[in-house]
This record gives structure tokens, sequence and C-alpha cells, in this order.
């Protein structure tokens, strides 16, 4: 784990007013998505981010410890 | 006091962001001349509004392209409905309410203001293209709160007059006597019209070129002869432009006394009204415009 | 034996968990009614007729705006007093006695509203506002004033707390938890003379029939008077806990205390000479005072400015203490993991976003634009609904082992709620400001009309209803795991294992806070003086214009059979048009 657990799920929850909000930046440069695009790009980036997140290595609890001081 | 150097930043820097937004905000009022609703007119009684503009709520031209709106709001219909006005103008609404506190929305726009009993709210629009705007109360003022609307008609400068019409005829005549069918117009714009009203009878159809000066009223007599007609009803329609008035003469041999003074009364009476379906009854005075016939494209939803 | 507050203050904690318990239960019926309303209005499960929708909605601001946040203030405000000074409330009977008039006046408050969905004739369907002519039961008006009466007496009681302070200790600064509850006490005092001078002198005698009429700009103006600066006696406790609970959790420090002060005292003078900026738009009052009250406003974004840089500092401070490092790496130090915390820092993070969308209507002319349109509900579901609401949950988590001894429910269920708040807000507050940007009017049980539809510059109409439905959804589950905690907590066992009833050291002490700031007189008198230069004028001015009792109105008590006497207006007709637009609209959706 890069990050810690709690520190994930905020992150993942971060993702809903990034893609809410995305939408209508777009729509400013007339590019316009559906939502089930942006579903997808949400779902998307979550999983981007759970690589991330997970991928190196999951046996050490480096930054965990920091948590529980 | 102990403040941090990036707090002494920041501190400055909120500074000059509140300093910035009063400054856009004055620069809207003084240079763009967005002014707000204020206390330019006077009070009024909500309950007796008598006064000349919201006895008569209407559409009314005080200038060249300057036109002034005497709008009632009341629970849950706003007065004049629709409102319509030409392309092209500055258009002040003067806006109150006959009960409780609503609102007069155009939606999608910046015209918006609360409507309070009492007080007089004050707007002036500019309105460029045609098109056609919704208007909301978006004040709660009721359990009907929601079904409160209106529209606003822009509609090209010459689809748009001021013109009303008002044609009366007998309900009833003997065969043999003459229909007499008087058309009443009155231009309520400041400058003179030319236009043609026209009576449709039977398969008669018989016109006449008025010319009217602002402000004024015409009056037009069509002079039938019902033998022509023949026994029976017989419908007329008067059209001045896209204002039309009509019903319905009876042409009988012999007419029964009783009935007929009733009946005559009864439509003469209703007649006014008769082409207008658009209004649920109330006694605004842009009945006679037929709005549908001036409905532009509907791509409301720009800002003003 | 731990230190727990309950240890050290049994008899207060007892008053102050009574007093979240009430907040909870008003929360809870709230919360209900907010989903009704969400379902109703998006047209997706329409249950009750829609004159009832405005019954439901006056219960909803009512229960949430004023119950469920002013008990809990009052709740937090005697723990920091008594915590702070570190002495027992003068007199325990005292206490009670003002929590019990609170009681009273919410329940006979309630009495009217909730009558609204019988066939009495009682009724208070007049919402948060209540607008004159609008005219609710005398019951309503009489119970508010109670209400507001109880939190008079319970700010004695906190003045009481520090005068015996002061008495032991006349050298020392008043400690800063206790130095923001009389401040915010001191704003509260003066802005509550407005509803108090518009329900008593006109309002109540007015629905008891013992004057004809009233002016409705007037009683408008002077609920104004009160309308602003009663949400920041909403925010200021969560700022409160911003300042001497969030540091302590991330694991730090307050990065300074006489900043800290310097805000209070802001919002002290300036929240009361700003309330005619909800009234922009109002016939009858002059430009210049609109003016002034707009910078006001513009002015008190400083004290909010200000709390952001500290807040962050704080964190950052904590997190590094934690040994965090980097640029932003530091971040990922903080205890996410713990729902006290992440629950705040959530709540602050969109009250930044809600400043914007604040930003935008305290701009005088562009709020021409956004004026009563549904952006005004999403404004203030990310102020109260989220930078309150989400702060007084989050810190619950915390203080109900304080208060009850026990230990948390659940952390994980915790931290949950707290991120589905997050979320279901930005689903619901985002559509709501978006439609508000095309004319979709607040307060209306069915915004879709006969003659013209709105039109979304992004998107439909439809989806943006998806999306509120959608953020209400989650917002109600977000309540149910939130009573499962407050319930849980409450059926579990006594513990021994609980942290300590402290709060956050400062980097930056009292010592470096010049000694005037805490001359509680001398900002009275300023804001006094304020309040007195923005308002004197306008309210004479609406006086002369239109009197001081008004012009004749038409009688509308909304108590007795209003619905049946004005529905002339309308037709069965247009309500079935109505609903079945809504089911196209429904049928639109694609999410």
């Amino acid at each position: 784990m890069r990050i810690s657990k709690g520190a994930l799920l905020i992150v993942i929850a971060f993702i809903a007013p990034l893609i809410v909000e995305l939408r209508t930046v777009l729509a400013w440069v007339n590019v316009e998505l559906t939502v089930l695009e942006s579903v997808v790009l949400g779902i998307g980036l979550i999983g981007v981010i759970l690589v991330w997140a997970l991928w190196p290595q999951s046996q050490s609890n480096g930054t965990e410890s920091a948590e529980t001081k | 006091m102990n403040i941090h150097t990036y707090e002494k930043l920041w501190l400055v820097a909120a500074m000059v962001l509140i300093v910035g937004f009063i400054a856009t905000i004055t620069y809207g009022s003084v240079g763009l001349g967005i002014t707000m609703v204020g206390d330019q007119q006077d009070t009024v009684e909500p309950t007796e509004l008598d006064d000349e503009r919201f006895s008569d709520p209407r559409v009314a031209q005080v200038g060249e392209n300057e036109y002034e709106a005497y709008v009632t709001a009341q629970m849950f219909s706003f007065q004049p409905d629709p409102i319509e006005v030409p392309e092209d103008s500055e258009v002040t609404f003067y806006v109150t309410s006959r009960d409780v506190i609503h609102s007069f929305s155009l939606v999608g726009t910046n015209v918006n203001t609360m409507v309070i009993p009492g007080e007089v709210a004050e707007m002036t629009v500019e309105f460029d293209e045609p098109d056609e705007y919704g208007v909301v109360c978006n004040e709660y003022c009721g359990p009907n709160h929601h079904n409160m609307e209106g529209m606003v008609y822009v509609v090209p400068e010459d689809e748009f007059d001021l013109t009303e019409l008002d044609a009366e005829a007998p309900g009833e005549v003997e065969t043999g006597d003459d229909i007499d069918v008087t058309a009443t117009v009155e231009n309520r714009l400041l400058d003179p019209i030319e236009t043609t009203v026209t009576l449709e009878i039977g398969n008669e159809t018989v016109s006449e070129d008025v010319t009217i000066d602002g402000g004024e009223t015409d009056e037009t007599t069509f002079t039938v002869d019902s033998a022509q007609l023949g026994e029976g009803d017989h419908e007329w329609t008067v059209t001045v432009d896209d204002h039309t008035d009509s019903w319905t003469v009876t042409v009988a041999d012999e007419l029964e006394d009783d009935d007929a003074d009733d009946d005559a009364d009864e439509e003469s009476n209703e007649n006014t009204d008769a082409g207008d379906d658009a209004d649920d009854g109330e006694n605004g005075t842009e009945d006679e415009t037929d709005t549908d016939e001036t409905e532009s494209d509907a791509s409301g939803g720009d800002g003003e | 034996m731990t230190n727990t507050y309950i240890e050290s203050f049994p008899a207060e904690a007892k008053v102050v968990r009574a007093a979240f318990y009430s907040s909870f239960l008003a929360l809870a019926i709230g919360g209900l009614f907010g989903i009704i309303q969400t379902l109703h209005r998006t047209g997706y499960y329409r249950f009750m007729d829609s004159a009832d929708y405005y019954t439901v909605l006056t219960a909803h601001g009512v229960l949430l705006a004023i119950t469920f946040t002013i008990f809990f203030l009052v709740g937090v405000f005697t723990w920091a007093t008594t915590t702070s000074l570190d002495r027992p409330v003068e007199d325990i009977r005292f206490t009670w006695a003002w929590y019990g008039l609170m009681v009273v006046g919410t329940v006979l408050t309630a009495i009217p509203i909730f009558a609204g969905f019988t066939d009495s004739e009682m009724s208070a369907s007049v919402l948060f506002t209540f607008y004159a002519p609008l005219q609710g039961h005398p019951l309503f008006y009489f119970g508010l004033v109670l209400f507001v009466v109880g939190t008079w007496l319970a700010g004695v009681d906190w003045f009481r707390s520090w005068w015996a302070w002061k008495q032991e200790h006349p050298d020392k600064r008043i400690p800063l938890p206790t130095f923001m509850v009389l401040t915010t006490t001191l704003m509260w005092y003066i802005a509550t003379l407005g509803v108090a001078a518009a329900i008593l002198l006109f309002l109540l005698p007015w629905s008891l029939g013992l004057v004809e009429s009233v002016n409705p700009l007037l009683t408008r103006t002077l609920f104004w008077f009160f309308g602003h600066p009663v949400v920041y006696f909403w925010l200021m406790p969560a700022y409160m806990m911003w300042y001497v609970m969030l540091p302590k959790i991330s694991g730090g420090k307050l990065f300074s205390d006489p900043l800290a002060r310097v805000v209070f005292v802001l919002f002290l003078i300036l929240s009361v000479p700003t309330g005619i900026h909800h009234q922009y738009l109002d016939p009858g009052i002059a430009e210049g005072f609109k003016f002034i009250a707009m910078t006001n406003t513009m002015f008190l974004l400083l004290p909010s400015l200000l709390t952001a840089f500290t807040v962050v500092a704080s964190m950052e401070h904590g997190a590094r203490q934690r040994g965090g490092t980097g640029y932003l790496g530091w971040l990922k130090a903080l205890p996410w993991r713990d729902p006290v915390f992440a629950g705040m820092a959530l709540a602050g993070l969109m009250f930044a976003a809600a400043g914007f969308s604040g930003m935008i209507n305290a701009g005088m002319n562009i709020n021409y634009l956004v004026h009563n349109t549904f952006w005004v509900v999403g404004h203030f579901h990310l102020t109260v609904g989220t930078a309150v609401a989400l702060t007084f949950m989050a810190v619950t988590y915390w203080f109900l082992p304080q208060v009850t001894g026990k230990a948390l429910w659940n952390r994980s269920v915790a931290l949950g709620q707290v991120v589905l708040w997050f979320v279901g807000m930005t689903f619901m507050s985002n559509a709501m400001h978006r439609g508000g940007l095309l004319g979709i009017p607040r307060r209306t049980a069915e915004p879709q009309y006969d003659g013209f539809e709105f039109e979304a510059a992004v998107g439909s109409v439809g989806e943006l209803d998806a999306q509120i439905a959608l953020g209400g959804a989650l917002l109600t589950l977000s309540l149910v795991l939130f009573f499962a905690n407050v319930v849980g907590t409450a059926l579990n066992s006594r513990s021994d294992d609980l942290p300590a009833n402290e709060y956050a050291d400062t980097l930056s002490g009292p010592s470096d806070a010049p000694l005037v700031l805490d001359n509680l007189k001398l900002w009275t008198a300023i804001a006094i003086v304020l309040v007195i230069f923005a308002y004197s004028f306008p309210l004479l001015s609406i006086i002369e214009r239109g009197g001081l009792f008004g012009p004749e109105l038409t009688e509308l008590p909304v108590h007795i059979g209003l619905g049946l006497e004005y529905l002339w207006a309308t037709t069965i007709s247009t309500v079935t048009t109505a609903s079945e637009t809504v089911v196209a609209l429904g049928a639109e959706v694609n999410w």
C-alpha cells in the first residue's frame, strides 16, 4: 500500500466532485460527455488509483504506521 | 501581535480579493449600468390597485422603442399573460402584488425581482432578438405556488402592434333588415398604423382600408343585407391583421319577441370575448392578441 | 479512571447529551423530509399532494436549520465553557431550565407545522422564513419565541460561568473556546433582536387578530436582520471545532490563537449588518443600502479566508508532527482513517466550494441571475448542510464517548458515513447549482411548467434530476449509518479506555494576542454601531414608505382553509398535465 486505507477511501471519494465538475468544464471547450461516459471515466480513474495504491508492494504497511502513531 | 509571514501574505491577498470583488460589482453598477431594483416607485394599496397602471395591467408604448409593462402578480397567476413586446425594445416593467409576496422572474435571464404587496418593483430590460421566455414565481406564495407561471414573447417588429379589436353586431335580425357590423379598432401605439378591416360573413368578404393615428380609435361599420344571406345562422368574422373577433347572426323570417331580446342582449355582451381562446377569463387587455401566430424559435435561455 | 468529560462534569454531560439527542431527533425527522422532497420535486416518487410539499418543506427547514443546529451548538458551547474554564456550570437547575424552555418552544412550533398534514384548521406552512402576509398559527410564532428565549438564557449561563471564573482569575486571558462562545453569543443577542421585534411587535399580534395588518417589507427586513447572522450562529461552532479540535486530531497544535480571536471578533462585528444582501431584489429598499450590505458581506469573506489558512496550516503542522514530509506529501500523513478528522476535513473542503457560490450570491448585480433559484439551495446545502452538519456529525464521533462514557459503536461505519455524505452532497448540490443557473426556482413542489421548459447547457434537466435523487439517496443512507452509530453507542456498556477530554494547544498562544481582543464590551459596542449604521436608515425608510403596520392586506391566514379559497386559479387539469410532464421527464433519464 502506498497510502493508508483511510486516505485511499478519501481519494476515491474525491473522484466524485472531479468527475461531476469535469463535465461542465469540458463543455466549455465543446467536449460533451454523456452520463455513461462520465461513469466509465470515473470507474476508470478509480481503477487507476487502486492500481497505483496497491501495485508496488502489498506486504509492507510503511505509511500505515504513521496513522496509528 | 505575532503574525506569521505567510499569514500576512495571505491576509493581503484576501484583502486584494475582497476589494477586487467590490470593484467588479461597482463596475457592473456604474460602468455597465446594471441598477438594482430600488425604492424609485411610491407605495400602492395592494387590495385596491386602482391607479392608471395596475387597474388595467398591460403593455404601453411610451416612446420610440420604449415600452412600459404594468404587471400584477396574484395567487397564482400573472397579469397580463402573456406579455408581448417587440424586438429591439427597451421595456420598463412595473410589477406589484395583489396579495402575498411573489416574484417575477424571466427564466434563464437576469430579469428577476421580488414582488412585495404595497411596493412596486421597477426594472428596465432591453430585448434584442425575437424570443420567448417563461416567467416563474420563485417565492413560495401558497399551496399552488408551483402552478404560477407566465410567458413573455419578444416578437419581430413587423408582427408587433398594440391593436385592440372589438366587433359588434346584432344577434338576430329579421329577413330583409340590414345587419350592421361595427368594428372598433384602437391603436395604442404612438405611431399611426395603416391596416385593413375585413368582414367575412356567409360567402361574402368586404374590407376597408383604414389609417388610425397613435392612441386613436376607429370605428368601421359594414352593412350587410340579410335577405342576401338568407334565413338561418350565419357566422361572421372581423379581422384586423391577426386579431379576429367573430360571432353568429341569426336571420329569421319573424322575430320571436321574448327570446330575441334576451338573446340579443346576451350575445352582444359576450361577443367581445368571442375570439379569445388563450385567456382564462382574466381581464387582461392583451386578450385579443393571437400569440400563437407570433411565436418564434424557442431558444430561450440566453442571458439577457 | 479516564479523563472523559462525563468523569469530570457528570451533571453537565447529561445536559449536553440531552441537547445532542434532541438535535439528532430533529435531524432524523428533517432528513426523512429531505428525501421525500427530493423525490417529489424531481418527480421520481410523489405520494402526497403537492400542497403538502410546503408543509414538509417548512418542517425540513425549521427542524434542520433551527432545531438540529442550535440544539447541537448549545451542547458544544456548554462543553466548551465548562472544559476550557475548568469549572462546572454555576447552577445546573438553570442549565436544565433553558434546555427545557428550548424543548417546549420546539414542540409548540412543531405542533402547528405538523397539524398542516391533518384536516384540522391549524397549520403553519409558511416555510422557515415565514414571510407575511402568509400567516401561520399563533402557536408557531409563540414556540419560536420560547425557543429563542431559551437560547438567550443559555447565553446567560455561559456568561455566568465566565464572570465567576474571572473573579477567581482576574489576570488570565479568556481561554480560546470560551472566547469563541462569548463572542458568538453576543452576536446572537444582537441578531435575535430582529426576529424578536418581527414576531412580538407584528406577527404574533397579527396572527392573534390584535392588529389588522403588517408591513410585509418591514417584517421581511427584520427577519433577515436575524436570518443572515443565524447562519453564523450555526457556523461558529463548526469553526470552533475546526480551531480547537481539528488541529488536535491532526496530531498538532492550532497555528495561531490571536488570529482565531480576530476571526471571531470580525464575525461579531460584521455578521449582522449584512442581512439586506438577502433582499437585493426587494423593491422598496434603496440601492445605496444594498450596496452597504454588499460591502459588509464581502468583508465577511476575510474571517473565512483567515480560517482557511489557519485550519490548513494547523493540519499541516499536525501532519508534520506525525512524520509527514514534502510539499503535499504531508497530506498522506493525516489520520484519514479517523472519522472525526476525515469528516471535518471534507466538510472544510466543501465549505471552500460553498464560499465560491456564496461570493456569487453576494455580488449585488450578479445576484439577479441566481436569486431564489435552485442555485441558492445548492449553496446552503454546502454551508449549513455540509460545513456545519458534516462537522457536527464528525465531532459527534468524538463527543459521544465523552458524554456517554461509552466507546463509539463502529469507527469504520462512521468513516463510511462521512464519506457518503461528502459524495452524496457533491451530486446533489452540483445539480442544484446548475439547475439554478437554468432558472429552476427553489421552494417549489413541481418545477415543471406548462408553457416552457428549462434548457440545460450541459446534459439535460432529466440528468440533473437524476443526480439530485442519487445524491439525496446517498445522503439518506449516510444518515441511517449515523443514527446506527448513535444508537449503537448508546447501547454499548461503559468503557474505561476512552480519549481524554482535551482540545488543541496553540503554536502562537494567547500571550501573542493584544489584550484589546478580549475587550468584549468594545467589540459589542462597535457591532451595535455598525448595525445602527447599516439598518436604521433602511428601517426608517421602509416604515416611512409603507407604514409601521403596512397597507391593508387581503386576509391570508394559512391556517384557515387557504387552499380551498384560492384554488380558483388552477384546475385539476393543470396538475394532471404537470405530473404527465414529470413522467415524461423521468422517462428521458438515461442514467
